[in-house]
């Protein structure tokens, strides 16, 4: 056995769906999180500016009802399989907020050591500010060991270029163009994605 | 049917000799792709990877139409190396066996098979029939005619692009498919029937074999 560690993004990865456009719904602002989700993801806005616009629209929801439904959020469970199996090699990485992901990631099985978010302040269940918003390729760069990264939107690019295995997954959405210029593979299908990693634990 | 073999497709290079604005794997032979024609053989395969490049996104939707389950390798470099950088990083983290297959060689779907069920690794080869090929001399050992070389200058066979190995014995290369397998060799030789499109004429005597059921 290898010490490949594997990083996966949350969103449309190990998710079935985006969270943030499944949360808009309850503020009525689907239509404008999907699309400012959607460029994003494309990489026509830069991560951090619209991710801080989106909680910005999102944070009259209070968080314990917002960690109520991320937690509801279905997942690749053939994906999140693999992760239980692989617990101590496996890491989340993804731009949301770990007051919003908690319960979503002890859903999936992993501690929150084994993820890495971007952090905001609560008061009086109230998110009151943004601490600090998560770069990817930093997130990278800190690990000593070989990593496979998965990802699907623009802000994995970084993340996808760097590791050794960087793969783009489209089984949700379509893969970002720039993810797919930097990946060394793509995947359409859970079931094959989730042979390859089995392959490169060995 | 074999499940210890990783098949690799290589689609990534640029296919210019035809003079047609795509990918020579997307050229339509009777109504459907070379890259679809293979992976109706292949559908039984569990492990198929195309090697993708120019025209990559286009290459990922004609198959991902046929199949799902395909994993797609990037050779971002196809520009400036063979299909033997393709095949290595196709076959990179495979099974036990790697089957080489250019996604614009026209075989005969048993011959594919016959070289993917081989027990143990073979080289595809062929009667010459394109212009300057490479060519393997061959030689009989214990009664079974194997591959001694590769050759500009003589040797009965022409190569394929078609050939099975151990993926743990294959080391980095940028060149030709033949390459990597030379350190190798002898490997048995498996006889295929296969047309060369490199030509308008080529062509037509493609479209013409497969309407015929792949007979002359």
């Amino acid at each position: 056995m290898n010490n490949r560690l594997f990083l996966f993004d949350l969103d449309a990865t190990i998710t079935k769906v985006e969270i943030l456009p499944a949360l808009a719904d309850q503020v009525g602002m689907a239509e404008q999180i999907a699309e400012l989700t959607e460029k994003t993801m494309r990489g026509e806005l830069p991560f951090q500016s619209s991710f801080l616009m989106r909680v910005e629209m999102l944070k009259s929801i209070p968080v314990s009802k917002v960690s109520e439904i991320v937690a509801r959020t279905p997942l690749n469970e053939k994906l999140v399989s693999f992760i239980a199996e692989h617990k101590e090699r496996c890491y989340i990485v993804t731009g949301n907020l770990d007051v919003w992901i908690e319960e979503l990631v002890k859903k999936i099985g992993l501690p929150m050591t084994h993820c890495y978010c971007s952090a905001a302040s609560v008061e009086n269940d109230t998110l009151v500010r943004v601490n600090s918003v998560l770069d990817k390729a930093l997130v990278v760069q800190q690990f000593v060991q070989p990593v496979v990264a998965v990802g699907d939107g623009s802000n994995d690019a970084d993340m996808v270029q760097m590791a050794e295995v960087g793969i783009g997954f489209g089984g949700v959405r379509p893969i970002a163009y720039s993810l797919m210029s930097n990946a060394t593979h793509a995947v359409y299908d859970e079931d094959r994605l989730c042979d390859f990693l089995r392959m490169l634990c060995e | 049917m074999k499940n210890n073999v990783t098949i690799v497709i290589s689609c990534a290079g640029m296919g210019t000799r035809l003079g047609l604005g795509c990918t020579k794997a997307l050229v339509e032979v009777e109504g459907k792709t070379l890259i679809e024609r293979q992976l109706e053989i292949l559908k039984d395969y569990e492990d198929i990877r195309v090697v993708v490049g120019y025209q990559a996104e286009k290459v990922i939707g004609v198959v991902n139409s046929v199949r799902k389950d395909v994993l797609f390798v990037f050779n971002h470099d196809y520009r400036n190396t063979g299909t033997g950088a393709s095949f290595y990083l196709g076959a990179k983290h495979g099974r036990e066996y790697a089957v080489a297959l250019d996604g614009d060689l026209l075989v005969h779907p048993d011959d594919l098979i016959r070289v993917i069920e081989y027990d143990g690794s073979c080289v595809g080869g062929t009667t010459p029939s394109t212009d300057n090929p490479w060519t393997m001399p061959t030689q009989l050992i214990r009664g079974v005619e194997h591959v001694t070389g590769f050759s500009k200058e003589y040797g009965d066979y022409e190569w394929t692009g078609l050939a099975k190995v151990r993926t743990d014995q294959l080391q980095p290369g940028t060149r030709h498919v033949f390459h990597l397998i030379e350190p190798m060799l002898p490997l048995p030789m498996v006889y295929i029937r296969t047309k060369e499109i490199d030509t308008i004429d080529d062509y037509e005597r493609a479209v013409k074999w497969v309407r015929n059921g792949y007979e002359d």
